[in-house]
């Protein structure tokens, strides 16, 4: 895969204890690329393989943009500062919406994709979202800034969530993430979004930690494990898998009795190739299982909406 | 909380019957039904992850027990895999090699699960219930205690004693066990003592 750079040797780093950095900001180019050659690959011998490879295309298209278009404008200093001393996430999604810069960005993504092999339903949605009119298009914006996308028009708003997921992540990477700084237990300290699934890292220096993983600007954050990410508790956690599984599983289910949801944790320390989006889609068995309890879903991934 | 899924949750209560999801939306229904036909004959498992306090010394490392099965659930649990909590301040996720191997110390066949005595004149251990352990070193303190406390020295100077009884206690304790423990063998005066509160 792409975006693996081996260890350089550093002697001075043995046998000290560090402490895992609290944030991972995302590298537009490298994440969607990443993502896209991570679908393709779970794509073979898929069940539902059409839309892993329909993904795959769309996170391609979503990496080439990051790749073409110039340095984003970065997140003014003040506004960081402001979000910071009152712990509040230093991208403003209002802002990021009325951007004339991000409706340049939907216009490109969605011209990109149009040469995708897609399902009637999606290739007419796609139509219908390249022909709204500003004001629809504002309205629909709004909805993926708010993170809730309405069941009647799910197509067209699941394209346009991966157009802004390119803005988003290119402002985000803009930031230091030094000066992050935690908004509330399961939020992107970036963007305030909730996770699309948390994960176990194996990376060096930080063996162990978990780190949650916003769907919506592609940062990573260290968050206590053995914790709730929809309410923060500590209590009543366990983890459900599938059972019969031949090797030690990977993805998992974290489920909290204390607010009866449940988010996804891959286990990247057992297999590093796992990608918190493209991973979530592939492990769709998993949320189909579960819907046979009484959690519910507390991750949000807008290609996995509805379980 | 998550907004999309109140929203199905509402659609669902209402009964307006509204299933929609990424896949189905898109066209991918197909994709969703084999991923649900491949499925069906699974179950799910429960597992699970538990903070702990590696038992081994007294630098109190944290540590996460894996385990198949939750005893919360009603099931039995069985720990297969122990290592270094990551988010733990005294050892970042460190284990030493003693605490790395703590699973087998765990299933260790020798390992000791219940208070045992070795009688004068014996040269093996035989079980004993806790009561009668309990009730023997009562005994047998104060027994020593009695015929060996020194309320004063030579001078007369009240010093409250008891040198001929010691008490060593575990590492892996709370402040207010290691409160508690050295209370108690000061207040019966012990000098041989030693316990987690010294570190």
């Amino acid at each position: 895969m792409s975006g693996f750079h081996s260890i350089p040797p550093d002697p001075a780093a043995i046998g000290r204890l560090l402490k895992a950095p609290f944030a991972i900001l995302p590298d537009a180019p490298a994440l969607f690329r990443q993502r896209a050659e991570r679908f393709a690959h779970l794509a073979e011998g898929h069940p539902a393989a059409a839309y892993l490879r329909f993904l795959a295309g769309l996170c391609g298209a979503q990496a080439a943009l990051a790749e073409a278009l110039p340095p984003a404008e970065p997140i003014p200093a003040e506004q960081v500062e402001r979000a910071r001393a009152g712990a509040m996430p230093p991208l403003d999604r209002a802002a990021l919406g009325a951007s004339p810069a991000l409706r340049e960005v939907i216009a490109r993504f969605t011209e990109a994709v149009l040469p995708l092999a897609m399902p009637p339903q999606a290739a007419s949605a796609l139509d219908w979202l390249r022909h709204a009119d500003t004001a629809t298009l504002d309205g629909m914006i709004g909805n993926v800034m708010a993170d809730s996308l309405p069941m009647e028009a799910l197509p067209q708003h699941l394209f346009l969530a991966a157009a802004i997921q390119v803005e988003a992540a290119r402002r985000a990477a803009t930031l230091d993430a030094a000066r992050l700084v935690p908004v509330a237990t399961g939020l992107c300290p970036v963007c305030g979004g909730p996770p699309a699934a948390s994960l176990v890292t194996g990376r060096q220096g930080a063996e162990g930690a978990r780190y949650a993983a916003c769907a919506f600007c592609g940062t990573q954050w260290n968050e206590v494990r053995i914790k709730c990410l929809a309410c923060g508790s500590t209590k009543g956690v366990g983890y459900k898998e599938q059972a019969g599984l031949d090797e030690v599983a990977t993805v998992k289910a974290e489920t909290c009795d204390e607010c009866r949801s449940w988010v996804k944790i891959l286990y990247q320390d057992k297999n590093p190739s796992l990608e918190p989006v493209a991973d979530d889609v592939a492990s769709l068995g998993l949320d189909l299982l579960m819907q046979g309890t009484d959690y519910r879903r507390a991750g949000f991934d807008p290609f996995l909406i509805g379980y | 909380m998550n907004v999309d899924l109140s929203r199905r949750g509402f659609l669902k209560a209402a009964g307006a019957g509204v299933a929609a999801t990424s896949l189905g939306a898109m066209g991918f229904s197909e994709a969703e039904a084999a991923v649900a036909a491949h499925v069906r004959p699974f179950k799910l498992a429960n597992t699970t992850e538990t903070r702990n306090t590696c038992p081994y010394c007294s630098v109190a490392c944290g540590i996460i027990l894996y385990a198949k099965g939750d005893v919360r659930k009603g099931e039995t649990a069985e720990i297969v895999h122990i290592e270094g909590d990551a988010d733990h301040p005294t050892n970042l996720g460190t284990l030493c090699p003693k605490g790395a191997a703590l699973k087998d110390f765990v299933h260790s066949p020798s390992r000791l699960t219940q208070p045992r005595v070795r009688r004068p004149g014996s040269d093996r251990f035989e079980p004993i219930s806790w009561d009668a352990a309990l009730d023997r070193i009562a005994r047998l303190m104060k027994d020593d205690r009695d015929a060996n406390f020194l309320a004063r020295n030579e001078a007369g100077v009240p010093v409250n004693r008891w040198t001929t009884t010691g008490m060593l206690a575990a590492s892996a304790t709370t402040n207010e066990t290691a409160w508690l423990t050295f209370k108690v063998a000061k207040t019966l005066g012990i000098v041989g003592f030693d316990n987690q509160a010294r570190v």
